[in-house]
């Protein structure tokens, strides 16, 4: 009787992990990190622990809320709080909603995978502001649950618990937070005809013709992840550098030597965790975008493609949660990167992006088309604060 | 003596007419229509390096010198641009919409056949791939 | 080889930017000719500006130009100078010209500038020289001999044949036009070369800038020059001569003797290289590793500029291809030919992520 218990179990456990919503291709799960519900459940309880910054406050979902689809609602993220105020960082925080289907993580791609990803704000001092990942880990040595929990989940001693084991969890919950199943995949792969509205099947040909949305917030003939995976200068944030690139720039990469060797010191030689400090504490540092990781000229102001996903619910839009609305957004792409006709745009431009010459029916179909993106388990997600 | 006669007749008048409604074609046939072919693939080149095809004055030869680069061979293929597999036709109206910012198309007009007539003229001889990136 | 910084990372002295460690190496136990240094100039390209009407040109060449300009003036410490290699304009009007010398002016080091097809077969340069002066010329810069070429003339009886300047411009602006002529530099200008080379020392190190091949690659798209061979003898007595050109929209590169060729990008538009044109037979250089091809949604992929470091009067050719992975053409010493300092002839290039 027991044994036939743990198959179900079992069973119920491998469909929980392996479910597969309409509309995505398998999450990818790297070898050395697979999924089980125990390491799931306690990536999940890491996600919400807030003991793991300066002021006890500040946990992953401060920044990423289920209940705000997984972000702020923010045009730039707080971190932690103390006598001197509440640091500012300068950049939205992204959904982990199907962040798992990203080749990198932030907006510029400075760390390669949900496990590094989830190691720097910790330690970032305008997020969680710990001094280092000794001290994260120490919280976790002396917490009993938590070396009951990495015991049972990665066969670990206390004395063994190191950073790569809390990120191995967070990351292994994060690909759970998954979803599609939304309109637009029920009428796309799931043959239901009258699944988009007529407005949203004309935005959807907008999304496909006109618009040009396609080549970059990718759908493809059996599913869609709205991501190339590469990063475009589309003109958000040009006003800030406008005239200074070429000394911000020059000056970032001074700066960041000097402060890369500073970092080495403190906190040990990882990569980009100098560009990490530098580009969420000075604003001007991150407008530099990829540019500030890859130091390539064509990365200037180039930021990652993000999923569309659940895009009415992630407001507000772009690296620097500039554009408030999904109307402004669309203006922005129809004007060829500005908000307003007389503005000027960069020279800087991914070639990918022009004027669209969309008529104001077609910018409001493809509005509605967009928020035909949502998934079920998020439609009562109301923009909060 | 009679019947063989008649059979060898027939026969011959058999032949005769199923030369006439069988599957080839006279010569004068592939003549008159290998002209009307070319009389296309003509056309074809004159739209491919026509001014007013699209808004701005960029030609498909200015990217596509000879049709290079078209790959006609390589289609229906996943076309990254539209997000589906498709026929040469349909990218060739993404490019009058897109680089030549012009209008798309029907896929029967003359000139997208006249296009399509003088492209794959220029890449004959090359294997089929279809699919192929 | 580490991959090299378009951005000085620290006070390095050697030709004003960081350079990897093997070629340091080599510039230590080489002996750069007497009087020449190490330095670095730019090479932006091909930018076609096409007039559509009136003061509204096809936006997409004008991006590429202006995105050049950004790029390089992005460069720290800045490029010694910047050759501009020719076809400025598409179809040679006057208001292309003057619109490319307005986007060039906001460069920030000086300008030398050099004639493309583009340029001169409406009004035979007349426009472009009042612009720009001579339309070719020679000069010294850190003790290597810089000459610039016009090298897209061509047969007097087909310039002086046409009806209009329209006519003839629009011919020669067809690439795969049946009825264009190839590209030469003629008696008078090698005439003029002849004697500019007989003041120079066998060891000085030479450059020439030519916006046709002075190679024969491919007559059908005027991949060609029809005196190349002429060309190539001048300049064979000297030790070390590197020609750059321009017209072809793509990377190549070949060695002849003791002369390096390596062509540059555009920044409007890539070209299929020839050997896709399955009708004809041609001569692209058998060392080149060809590029991938573009995807024409990104307007800028396969397009670009760069930016050449000159040591021991040899060239390496830093290729900045906007939504692609940069390359670098350098001169290898051991086998002393150009190279790709990352792919292997053999090689295929790996695909593109975005394509």
């Amino acid at each position: 009787m027991r044994r036939w218990k743990e198959t179900i179990l079992l069973m119920a456990s491998t469909l929980f992990v392996h479910a597969q919503p309409l509309g995505l291709p398998p999450v990818p799960i790297p070898a050395d990190n697979p999924q089980t519900n125990s390491k799931i459940k306690l990536g999940d309880t890491l996600f919400h622990d807030a003991r793991f910054s300066a002021d006890g406050k500040v946990s992953c979902s401060t920044c990423h809320a289920k209940e705000k689809a997984f972000t702020d609602h923010l045009p730039v993220s707080k971190g932690f709080s103390d006598m001197q105020g509440t640091r500012m960082g300068t950049r939205s925080a992204p959904t982990v909603i199907n962040a798992a289907y990203y080749t990198s993580l932030f907006w510029d791609g400075r760390v390669p995978s949900l496990e590094e990803q989830s190691k720097f704000p910790p330690i970032n001092p305008v997020e969680g502001g710990l001094h280092s990942w000794d001290h994260l880990v120490d919280m976790l040595k002396k917490d009993p649950n938590y070396v009951k929990a990495f015991n049972e989940v990665f066969k670990v001693e206390k004395e063994a618990i190191s950073i790569e084991h809390f990120a191995k969890a967070v990351a292994s919950f994060e690909r759970t937070v998954i979803s599609g199943d939304s309109k637009f995949d029920r009428y796309m792969y799931g043959g239901e005809k009258d699944a988009l509205n007529d407005a949203e099947k004309r935005g959807l040909k907008v999304y496909l013709e006109q618009g040009r949305c396609v080549s970059c917030h990718t759908i493809s003939q059996t599913h869609a992840i709205f991501t190339d995976n590469q990063f475009h200068n589309i003109g958000v944030g040009f006003k800030a550098l406008k005239g200074k690139s070429e000394a911000v720039a020059s000056e970032y990469i001074e700066r960041l030597k000097a402060h890369e060797k500073s970092v080495a010191k403190d906190k040990g030689e990882i990569k980009n965790l100098a560009a990490d400090e530098l580009v969420l504490s000075e604003k001007r540092f991150s407008e530099l975008g990829r540019l500030a990781i890859s130091h390539e000229t064509d990365d200037m102001a180039a930021f990652k493609t993000v999923t569309l996903r659940n895009i009415d619910k992630t407001a507000p839009y772009m690296h620097d949660g500039s554009l408030k609305t999904l109307e402004d957004v669309v203006t922005w792409y129809n004007l060829g990167g500005k908000l307003k006709e007389n503005d000027s745009t960069t020279a800087f431009l991914d070639g990918g992006i022009r004027p669209l010459d969309l008529s104001k029916e077609q910018e409001k179909d493809l509005v509605v088309f967009l928020k035909a993106l949502t998934s079920p388990q998020f439609a009562n997600v109301k923009d909060v604060k | 003596m009679k019947t063989h006669m008649i059979h060898i007749i027939l026969g011959i008048v058999f032949v005769f007419t199923s030369t006439l409604i069988s599957d080839e074609f006279t010569n004068n046939d592939l003549k008159v229509w290998k002209t009307q072919y070319e009389s296309v693939v003509k056309e074809g080149r004159k739209v491919f390096t026509d001014t007013t095809l699209g808004t701005n004055t960029v030609t498909c030869n200015e990217c596509h010198p000879n049709a290079s680069n078209t790959h006609p061979e390589t289609y229906p293929k996943f076309q990254k641009q539209l997000g589906k597999v498709v026929t040469i036709a349909e990218m060739i109206n993404w490019c009058i919409a897109n680089p030549l910012e012009g209008k798309r198309m029907a896929v029967d007009d003359a000139r997208m056949t006249a296009i399509i007539s003088y492209i794959t003229e220029e890449r004959k001889g090359v294997k089929l791939s279809p699919g192929k990136h | 080889m580490k991959r090299r910084d378009f951005i000085k990372s620290s006070g390095a002295m050697l030709a004003g930017a960081i350079l990897p460690v093997s070629i340091v190496e080599v510039v230590v136990a080489d002996d750069a000719p007497k009087g020449s240094e190490n330095f670095t100039f730019a090479f932006i390209s091909d930018s076609h500006l096409q007039q559509i009407k009136g003061t509204k040109f096809v936006r997409n060449w004008d991006m590429g130009l202006k995105k050049a300009v950004a790029e390089c003036n992005l460069m720290n410490p800045k490029p010694d100078f910047i050759l501009y290699g020719g076809d400025l304009g598409q179809l040679g009007k006057a208001a292309e010209i003057d619109h490319g010398a307005e986007i060039l002016s906001a460069l920030h080091s000086p300008m030398r500038m050099m004639l493309g097809e583009h340029d001169y077969y409406y009004d035979l340069g007349e426009h472009w020289s009042k612009r720009f002066g001579d339309k070719y010329y020679s000069f010294d810069h850190k003790g290597v001999h810089f000459i610039v070429l016009n090298s897209i003339l061509t047969d007097e009886e087909w310039i002086h044949k046409w009806k209009t300047p329209e006519e003839r411009m629009s011919t020669m602006a067809g690439l795969d036009d049946p009825n264009g002529s190839p590209f030469m530099v003629g008696a008078s200008q090698r005439a003029w070369l002849k004697n500019d080379l007989s003041n120079i020392a066998k060891d000085t190190a030479i450059v020439v800038f030519s916006h046709s091949p002075l190679q024969k690659i491919y007559k059908g798209w005027n991949f060609w020059t029809d005196d190349a061979e002429l060309i190539q003898e001048m300049l064979q007595p000297f030790d070390k001569v590197n020609v750059i050109y321009g017209h072809v929209h793509q990377i190549q590169y070949n060695q002849i003797g003791n002369i390096s060729f390596n062509s540059v990008m555009s920044t409007a538009w890539p070209w299929p290289y020839p050997s896709t044109y399955k009708q004809a037979k041609q001569y692209l250089p058998k060392m080149t590793i060809e590029m991938n091809r573009a995807d024409p949604f990104f307007e800028r992929d396969a397009t670009g500029w760069q930016f050449i470091d000159i040591h021991s009067g040899r060239v390496d050719l830093n290729y900045q291809l906007p939504n692609n992975k940069n390359r670098t053409i350098a001169f290898n010493e051991k086998s002393r030919k150009p190279e790709d300092t990352k792919y292997k002839l053999g090689d295929k290039m790996p695909p593109q992520k975005h394509y």
